[in-house]
């Protein structure tokens, strides 16, 4: 269970990191609904071999939520914008410089706590603290709304692949109001993106700057 | 059963009025917030005679901490009620629901003994709130919602990562346990958990926690979101939603002191306190616009409570927290009369409001007297609750930090005078009509509970910060 534990947990960063290096938003979109379904996969891997049943129910939800209603919330956001982003000489390089010195952090950081662990799925949980780490970056640094919120659900999978191997997943109810939230905040999200759009016929960030001092 | 009813009734409330109308919606939104009230006082009052309440078998407990941020929440969402009509006429179905949504999600994070579930209710005040502050839908206030959800789902998400951490630290000690998530669980559990685990998870929960309290540098969305939202809003934001975030934070002070000791977070307390102070004397030395100018002093107040509760000791804590209810008081007043000036002045930067005493007596002095207080001039309880965090710091052996505090706080004082003293003065702008002398009543029942926490004390409420103080010391 452990070996295969830890290479879904290692394509898990992968995706992550993917979604760094690429620049088409479409692409990025697919990438991090693989990578729910990924985090689904790996969801009921831990059920099969623990006997955990709740945790089949997340994988359902995580399909429904984060490979099927978001990504298509996210394409109807991006709708009629560009797909890459216009301005040229913006490399991805740097950006994943940045996302891989985060990985070494949360290697860093974490590797004397989750060796305390004492469950067969501990050697991934360095893995999922890196995607978050990343996804938490990417979220800061992205330069339009959707980037944003696109890093702030990578960062979102990311605490939530950490509480798959570090706890095997939260109490039930909990998950489930976690799940709600997020399904709520991407709803909000689209109702203002929408509306953001039709303002400013952007949707950069840096045309938000109505607001200063 | 009054827990549940106290939560039942907001909740309610905010169904029913999603689908009323016009005076029917206004009466029912009356009601509504006089029951909760009610509700919270006796709710409150019921903690001071049995320690503390619970429901559901423990998942709804109020101690005494939980019993003072209830009555803050329902005192101040009453203000806030009384004004609310003037604001939601245009379109209650927009306003009302969220008003009530907003309080119950608030209530729920106060009295909820589950750590997890905590989390999702004070998640649920972003969301309950965001409409609400989008809803005069104008390009600042599109702007002031998306950044405001954004930082703070993104700063509770980082929450969430402690409290993930936290969970782990106590499955991997005591994996069998019940109800691990509890608060008391973990309470108890606390001195057999990971020290460098939880250390981790509570520089998580602080910096999330903290985006929601306002704290410096996570404060950004603060100032647009106050400033944007309609004045019953901004009052109740200010006023308790920030002392929420506070509120998470010290539950998990004992379990993090009884864990790792207590260094290590009076050390990140005290680092982040002092920050805001700065962040927000930067700002209030000349600030331009008077509801920023509300917001910003938030960020100053709550850095205060923060340094108090980094102080630590009876008068460190006991200090902080009558300076939460202090500044509730105070800032929900003030952001409620700033609603009437703009009104009156149709504009909420400063050179435009001239002559304040002179065009609206009765809110013109209302707004010069809470002002004072919030400045932290005696006779008023913000003065004396400044003094003793002061004071605690200054006993604490942490002469240092409190003399750069009280510097700062200083140049925050004199930013505040001169903006107050351009405002009231000067020729009569504006063309603004004076609401009836009555509407001032509640205003000087506020502040008279103000000099009460300035001047004399009401029984019982030396014996409620000591309860407090007993649940957050280790």
């Amino acid at each position: 269970m452990s070996d295969l534990s830890n290479l879904l947990a290692f394509l898990g960063l992968v995706t992550t990191l993917l979604m760094v290096w690429r620049q088409s938003r479409p692409a990025r979109v697919r990438l991090l609904a693989a990578q729910s379904v990924l985090l689904a996969v790996h969801a009921v891997t831990i059920a099969w071999f623990t006997g955990r049943r709740g945790l089949l129910l997340v994988a359902v939800a995580l399909v429904l939520v984060k490979a099927w209603w978001i990504p298509r919330a996210l394409g109807r956001m991006g709708a009629g914008g560009a797909a890459r982003p216009v301005a040229p000489g913006r490399s991805s390089g740097i950006r994943l410089l940045v996302a891989g010195a985060l990985v070494v952090v949360a290697y860093a950081l974490i590797l004397p706590v989750s060796a305390s662990s004492p469950l067969p799925t501990r050697g991934g949980i360095p893995l999922a603290f890196a995607m978050a780490l990343v996804g938490l970056y990417a979220c800061v640094s992205g330069r339009e709304v959707v980037d944003q919120i696109l890093g702030f659900l990578m960062f979102e999978n990311g605490i939530f692949a950490l509480g798959l191997l570090a706890t095997y997943g939260l109490p039930g109810l909990v998950e489930a109001g976690v799940f709600l939230d997020v399904l709520v905040v991407v709803m909000v999200l689209e109702g203002l993106v929408i509306q953001i759009r039709r303002e400013h016929a952007s949707l950069d960030v840096d045309r938000l700057r109505e607001l200063r001092g | 059963m009054l827990l549940i009813a106290l939560l039942l009734v907001p909740l309610l409330a905010a169904g029913v009025l999603a689908l009323t109308q016009d005076r029917v919606a206004t009466v029912v939104h009356g009601i509504a917030s006089l029951v909760t009230v009610a509700l919270a006082i006796a709710a409150a009052a019921a903690v001071v005679r049995h320690t503390s309440l619970d429901a559901l078998d423990g998942f709804l407990r109020a101690d005494a901490l939980s019993a003072w941020m209830v009555t803050l929440i329902g005192v101040v969402a009453a203000l806030a009620a009384l004004e609310a009509p003037h604001y939601a006429h245009g379109a209650p179905r927009r306003f009302y629901p969220f008003f009530h949504l907003f309080v119950f999600t608030m209530l729920l994070a106060v009295t909820t003994d589950d750590i997890g579930f905590m989390w999702v209710a004070v998640e649920g005040t972003t969301l309950a709130s965001v409409f609400l502050v989008n809803f005069e839908r104008t390009r600042a206030s599109l702007e002031a919602s998306y950044k405001y959800v954004l930082i703070c789902s993104v700063g509770i998400a980082v929450a969430f990562l402690g409290t993930v951490l936290i969970y782990f630290a106590d499955v991997a000690q005591f994996g069998g346990a019940e109800h691990v998530l509890r608060w008391t669980t973990l309470r108890r559990l606390a001195p057999g958990l990971s020290p460098r685990t939880v250390e981790m998870a509570f520089v998580f929960l602080l910096v999330g926690y903290g985006t929601k309290a306002g704290l410096a540098p996570m404060h950004t969305w603060l100032p647009d979101a106050h400033s944007e939202a309609p004045a019953p809003v901004s009052a109740m934001m200010s006023g308790i939603l920030l002392a929420i975030g506070v509120y998470a934070i010290l539950r998990f002070k004992p379990i993090v002191e009884l864990a790792a000791g207590p260094a290590f977070v009076r050390r990140l307390l005290l680092g982040l306190g002092l920050a805001s102070i700065a962040v927000a004397a930067a700002f209030l030395w000349n600030p331009r616009n008077y509801k920023r100018m509300l917001a910003y002093s938030s960020v100053e107040h709550i850095g205060l409570v923060t340094l108090g509760l980094g102080f630590g000791g009876p008068w460190g804590i006991a200090g902080a927290m009558l300076h939460i209810a202090n500044h509730a008081l105070a800032k929900s007043v003030l952001f409620l009369l700033s609603g009437r000036i703009r009104t009156a002045y149709a504009s909420t930067e400063i050179d435009a409001v001239r002559g304040l005493l002179a065009r609206l007596p009765v809110t013109g002095s209302l707004f010069f007297a809470a002002m004072l207080a919030l400045m932290g001039l005696p006779p008023f309880g913000l003065f004396v609750s400044e003094v003793m965090i002061l004071g605690a710091g200054f006993a604490g052996g942490y002469s240092v930090v409190a003399a750069v505090a009280l510097g700062l706080v200083v140049i925050a004082f004199a930013g505040l005078l001169r903006a107050l003293q351009r405002m009231l003065h000067g020729e009569a702008a504006g063309r603004g009509v004076e609401r009836g002398a009555w509407t001032a009543v509640p205003f000087v029942a506020a502040l008279a509970l103000l000099l009460m926490t300035g001047l004399a004390w009401p029984p019982g409420l030396a014996g409620a910060l000591e309860g407090i103080a007993g649940v957050i010391t280790p």
